[in-house]
């Protein structure tokens, strides 16, 4: 944390707190405008049916970008995920074809190859020292490749009619969105609580510090990878559930959503800073800019453009801070 | 001179005269027919019509078979496409190896980045003919005409490139297509209905151009829509537009018109969660996860069919090509594959085969131990 200097003046110091506040709390501020923003553009958005939707899709995007976050807090990237996705809906498809009593199974086969891909990304980052960007590229192609050689082109199998139970709502509560509250609260009590979480903002922060201080750099770096992969196949089960069918494109987009969700919530892309409540933040803006193009009957494209403007801002609001800093 | 340019017109004027005509009786069974106000506003339109009764001379192309004929495919990337190709490798296994020596072949995975070098490399090994299942009218373009410059003739399946130096296309007219969808939700649900369109991707030509027909049959009946958003042929995209379309307008909707049933599926599936009755829906297909959900809920739908067998269509066009035969410049598949013409719920039972996997698109020509190979059929699938 920065300290104000004796020889700046008072016009300096209010500036800097000024940006240092909006780089803290920029992203619930901006979430705040934009519930404010709807009440007036699309007033639909409170209601329960709505809300419940938003909070659904949201938690789908959420569960992944819990696990991005992990990976950029240890200044990583995971676009492998796209991969990840398209795998666990075949493997549910494929080893249940739609029986019920193989789901279990079928999500612990998916976890599994799930943790290998997270494992293959820590290892080329850590241990070759490939780019994260290049080496979960490469993992995505390489998982694509291999799903696609898999089914040749041609996922088979049926979904688990258990599965369907993502798209149950209560008031405005639905399985996904418990999921993601519960893997939230756990893994901010890991962040936040305990040497492991400490040892994860460390490495990001200054690894050659961490490594001097003896933490196992290359470990966390690793099981960060694994976790991220992990929660994409939680992610992915998910969305099977939610689409009913297997898609070879579920989930397009989200590996880029999720970053931007991160970014947004305040998680540096140098690593070291940030955390989960920030993510949510971002994940829910993202999600409600989504929502309320479409309530308000915007094209696409303005839809996109939006989407677009709201990252540049965020990541220049944030890099103005830390000029400052 | 003038005498010449005069007759050049007037017989110009009797080709399109004839064209529209015939079109209109062809694909206008739902009441809709073409203006020439949408002649004025649409290219494809004009290209089209202007081709349907237009015929090249193949002279220049003739040779003795068998012939080494290049496909460049769209590739894995769907079941309807692994269809398609499924279906080229038993036709030319049909024709025999004196008909067809050699098929090259070309997987672009949807991607026109992926096919422009691909249909390089194809054209490079010097085949007789190219069939071409455009991924990108622009960035197709340059290639086919250099395979024309090269003396390959080319083909195209199932879309359209924007140059006009190819010597035929074999596929349906999109514009009446996506009319017709139209056409059938107002005649069904009334002028006064409430409409939602959920298009394709958005700058795909073959979406581009059924939405521009079904704006066209809305528009000019002062139809206003509720909304319009591309589903991206997603279910999961389609699915998340509906819940939000379903929150907004809840039972004030009275029809959907849809660029797909991978879409309609995720529209099926919002109705389902929220509990809600189905209301009409125009873009069905002979996709047998759709039929299966269609029947299950009974709804009223209009399915139009693109087939992946037109392929069989495109093998025919280089053949005949080859041969040195005439060929129109415009195929429609629905003259040759009687099939795959428009259907309603009324015919769902006839179309909905249960020996197939969900996502088997119909009409298959092939034997059905080529589909039980390929892992389409349920009892394989098992």
């Amino acid at each position: 944390m920065s300290v104000a200097k004796p020889h700046e003046s008072a016009k300096q110091v209010n500036g800097w707190r000024a940006r240092k506040f909006v780089a803290d709390y920029g992203v619930y501020i901006a979430l705040l405008l934009l519930l404010l923003a709807a009440a007036v553009l699309t007033p639909k958005l409170y209601e329960v049916n709505t809300i419940a939707v938003v909070m659904r899709q949201a938690s789908q995007l959420g569960i992944v970008a819990i696990g991005q976050t992990l990976i950029l807090l240890v200044a990583g990237l995971d676009l492998s995920i796209g991969g990840i996705f398209v795998m666990t809906s075949i493997v549910v498809a494929d080893v249940t074809n739609g029986r019920d009593d193989l789901v279990i199974p079928a999500i612990l086969i998916a976890l599994a190859l799930g943790a290998l891909v997270g494992l293959g990304n820590g290892v080329l980052v850590t241990k070759r020292r490939v780019p994260p960007f290049v080496a979960t590229l490469g993992m995505l192609v390489l998982v694509k490749g291999a799903t696609q050689a898999y089914t040749r082109g041609v996922p088979g199998g049926f979904v688990p009619e258990v599965l369907g139970i993502v798209n149950q709502s209560w008031f405005v509560l639905s399985i996904p969105l418990l999921l993601w509250l519960g893997l939230n609260a756990v893994f901010m009590f890991v962040l936040g609580r305990t040497a492991y979480g400490r040892k994860v903002y460390a490495v990001g922060s200054n690894t050659e510090a961490a490594r001097l201080s003896g933490i196992s750099v290359d470990t966390i770096r690793i099981s960060v990878y694994v976790l991220g992969s992990c929660l994409a196949v939680a992610s992915g089960v998910v969305l099977t559930g939610y689409v009913g069918y297997v898609d070879r494109f579920i989930g397009t987009g989200l590996e880029l959503d999720s970053i931007a969700a991160a970014i947004v919530g305040g998680t540096a892309f140098v690593g070291g800073r940030g955390g989960l409540l920030g993510t949510i933040a971002g994940v829910l803006l993202i999600q409600l800019l989504s929502t309320m193009a479409l309530l308000m009957g915007l094209d696409i494209q303005v839809q996109f453009i939006i989407k677009g403007l709201v990252i540049l801002g965020a990541v220049t609001l944030y890099s103005l801070a830390n000029v400052e800093e | 001179m003038y005498r010449k340019l005069i007759c050049g017109l007037f017989v110009v004027t009797l080709l399109l005269g004839a064209s529209l005509v015939a079109i209109g009786q062809d694909d206008g069974a739902a009441g809709f027919e073409i203006t020439q106000e949408m002649i004025d506003a649409s290219p494809y339109l004009q290209s089209v019509l202007s081709r349907v009764d237009e015929v090249y001379d193949t002279s220049e192309f003739a040779k003795d078979p068998p012939y080494r004929i290049a496909f460049a495919a769209q590739g894995t990337s769907n079941a309807w496409s692994a269809l398609m190709d499924a279906h080229a490798y038993w036709y030319v296994e049909h024709l025999g190896e004196d008909v067809v020596s050699e098929m090259l072949y070309g997987d672009a995975q949807a991607q026109a980045d992926i096919q422009v070098p691909q249909v390089e490399d194809l054209l490079a090994q010097e085949p007789d003919a190219l069939i071409l299942v455009p991924m990108g009218a622009a960035a197709l373009s340059a290639p086919v005409e250099r395979a024309m410059m090269q003396g390959v003739p080319v083909v195209l399946c199932a879309s359209a490139v924007e140059t006009d130096n190819f010597v035929t296309e074999v596929g349906t007219n999109l514009f009446t297509v996506g009319a017709n969808l139209a056409q059938w939700l107002i005649d069904t649900v009334g002028a006064d209905g409430n409409f939602l369109m959920m298009t394709g991707i958005p700058g795909v030509t073959t979406s581009v151009i059924m939405e521009e027909g079904a704006l066209a049959v809305f528009e000019s009946q002062g139809i206003e829509l509720l909304d319009n958003q591309p589903g991206f042929w997603s279910p999961a995209e389609g699915k998340k537009i509906m819940e939000t379309w379903l929150a907004q307008h809840g039972d004030e909707i009275d029809g959907i018109w849809t660029g797909g049933a991978q879409m309609a599926q995720g529209i099926i599936s919002a109705y389902e969660d929220a509990g809600m009755d189905i209301p009409p829906i125009a873009g069905g297909e002979q996709q047998n996860g759709f039929l299966r959900s269609a029947i299950e809920h009974g709804f009223p739908f209009y399915a139009w069919m693109y087939p992946n067998a037109m392929i069989t269509v495109c093998l025919d066009a280089a053949i005949q090509i080859l041969q040195g035969e005439p060929t129109s410049r415009f195929i429609d598949f629905i003259d040759t594959l009687p099939e795959a013409r428009p259907f309603t719920d009324a015919q769902a039972e006839d179309y909905y085969m249960p020996s197939w996997s969900d996502d088997v698109h119909g009409p298959i020509t092939m034997p059905d131990e080529k589909l039980a190979e390929l892992g389409f059929l349920v009892e394989e699938s098992g």
